[in-house]
């Protein structure tokens, strides 16, 4: 058994209730684990299933051996998961600090210096701690919306496409964060449309093709697959 | 000097206004709709003050904070038990059903108190002149008490922690249940403090002329013209579009009869959705 574990999921929206057609992950203690794959493959369907965003029709998600299937986000929050949403990920009108505050809203008890240790991780942040989150840089706001996940400090981090839009220089701060928050211990499931930086920073990938496991392996063996090459990596 | 008494009587007026204003946009920012119920929680307010202060003989201060109360109690129950399942079909629907609602409210403080207009039990004070513009003492009071019961709102909103997820549910309501904060806890908080200010709001409104059953039926548009003129959603614009249609009714009696005052709500709605269709403020909840 791993830390997080995905068997056979099956979910959607609504009528479209089978957009993952049972789909299978896992994560490690310490590992860095890549998902790629084409637009609306499901990856962020996936990562939603598994903070209770979403009902899965069918399937099981355990974490640290604990049955989370369709439970509540904030139980799974509560649980250790942290998940940063593709987009709105942030609270605009609230300020960097606020924002930290209710990435910490489950467990207020310590919350003080957890801020401090965040912000400390997070220079860039720590000096606009006043400023309202609606004024950061898409980067920046990438940061926060991580720093906020790292609040309740979990033992597993979603993360779905944390480099979408920004600069490469951004995106290359961004990675070097994640590296550095995994070897600290936090593991982390990654949903990147960069599949070149995905695998150079995972440990394993997980390919997902319309709603199913296509691929899985080590990122290395991967990276260097010719059919994946050719169709994920340009070439 | 005229225009400078039209002005002062503007503001104050302006100034009340805004705390059920308030109310009709922080329900806006959080649950999404109109709630025009807002006019019938103001008249519950009037008379659960009324009954405070004239059959139990609480001075109006006091009265004030039942006002708050009752109104706030009567918004958790009807949001939860009459609004809350028409929100899933949508904004319009629950509007309009926010409407027959207060129609119901309004005729069962009818049914209670009757039609007549009645007043508070307030102490007979002569106005003041402050350098030739006249202000009564419980004008004054009024508006003392509006101010603080804002700055009170706004300490809340800014340094609680139940304030900051009410503003986190208004801001992102996704992201705040990711976050663990509990949707169904927040409207209903949202539902007592938005319709206890309404309430605050509608005895505020009384205690300055008379009350009936109307209260709040004859202030809802000028509500809604604030809450729409500052951009619906936000807080800081409500109290600017109170102020806009407060001193505006009170300018426009300069080139208008008494009779036609109210038309100036219909214009500042038309003019600001017109020019800036978000507001003055924008949608910005906070
Ligand atoms: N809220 C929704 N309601 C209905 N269908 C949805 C919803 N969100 C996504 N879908 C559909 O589900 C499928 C998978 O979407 P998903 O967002 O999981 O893809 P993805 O792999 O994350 O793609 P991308 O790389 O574009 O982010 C798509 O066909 C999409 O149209
Ligand atoms: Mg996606």
């Amino acid at each position: 058994m791993g830390l997080l574990t995905a068997t056979g999921v099956v979910a959607g929206y609504g009528a479209a209730d089978e957009i993952l057609k049972g789909v299978d992950l896992r994560v490690e203690p310490g590992e860095i684990v890549g998902i790629i794959g084409p637009n609306g493959a499901g990856k962020s369907t996936l990562l939603k299933a598994i903070a209770g965003l979403l009902k899965p029709k069918a399937g099981a998600i355990a974490l640290n051996n604990a049955d989370i299937t369709g439970r509540e986000p904030r139980d799974i929050s509560r649980m250790g998961l942290a998940y940063v949403p593709q987009e709105h990920n942030i609270f605009p009108s609230m300020s960097v600090r606020e924002n930290l505050e209710m990435g910490g809203y489950v467990d207020p008890k310590g919350a003080k210096a957890r801020i401090d240790g965040v912000l400390g991780r997070f220079p860039v942040l720590a000096n606009k701690r006043r400023h309202a989150a609606r004024t950061l840089s898409g980067g920046e706001r990438q940061m926060l919306a991580m720093a906020m996940a790292l609040m309740v400090e979990p033992a597993v981090l979603l993360l779905d496409e944390p480099s979408a839009g920004l600069s490469p220089v951004a995106a290359e701060v961004l990675f070097n964060a994640i590296i550095q928050i995994n070897k600290e211990g936090v593991s982390i499931a990654m949903v990147e449309q960069n599949a070149n930086e995905a695998l150079a920073i995972s440990h394993r990938a997980y390919i997902l093709v319309d709603g199913k496991n296509s691929r899985t392996g080590p990122a290395q063996a991967l990276a260097q697959d010719p059919e994946i090459r050719r169709i994920f990596l340009g070439g | 000097m005229e225009v400078l008494q039209l002005i002062v009587n503007g503001l104050m007026a302006g100034t009340i206004l805004a705390v059920p204003a308030i109310g009709l946009t922080a329900i806006f920012a959080v649950l999404r709709f109109t709630n025009f119920a807002l006019a019938s929680h103001m008249t519950i307010g009037a008379f659960a003050g009324f009954v405070a202060n004239v059959t139990f003989g609480l001075p109006a201060v006091a009265a004030l904070g039942f006002a708050f109360v009752i109104a706030g109690l009567v918004g958790v129950l009807s949001d939860e038990f009459v609004l809350k399942p028409f929100r899933r079909a949508g904004f319009i629907t629950t509007a309009i059903g926010s409407i027959a609602l207060t129609i119901a409210l309004e005729n069962i403080v009818r049914f209670i108190f009757g039609n007549q207009l009645r007043g508070y039990d307030l102490p007979i004070l002569r106005d003041w002149n402050i350098h030739g513009i006249r202000v009564s003492p419980q004008q004054v009071e009024n508006f003392v008490v509006a101010v603080i019961v804002m700055a009170a709102l706004f300490a809340f909103l800014s340094f609680t922690r139940v304030g900051k997820s009410m503003r986190a549910v208004a801001d992102n309501p996704m992201l705040a249940a990711i976050k663990g904060i509990n949707a169904n806890v927040v409207a209903r908080l949202v539902s007592f403090v938005a319709m206890g200010l309404a309430g605050l709001g509608g005895m505020l409104i009384g205690l300055d002329t008379t009350i009936d059953p109307l209260i709040g039926f004859k202030t809802i548009l000028q509500i809604f013209a604030a809450a729409v003129v500052g951009g619906l959603g936000s807080i800081p614009g409500a109290v600017v579009g109170a102020l806009v249609v407060g001193v505006g009714e009170e300018l426009s009696l300069l080139v208008l009869t008494p009779a036609y005052r109210t038309a100036v709500g219909f214009i500042a709605i038309l003019v600001v959705l017109t020019f800036r269709p978000r507001g003055i403020l924008g949608q910005r909840a906070y």
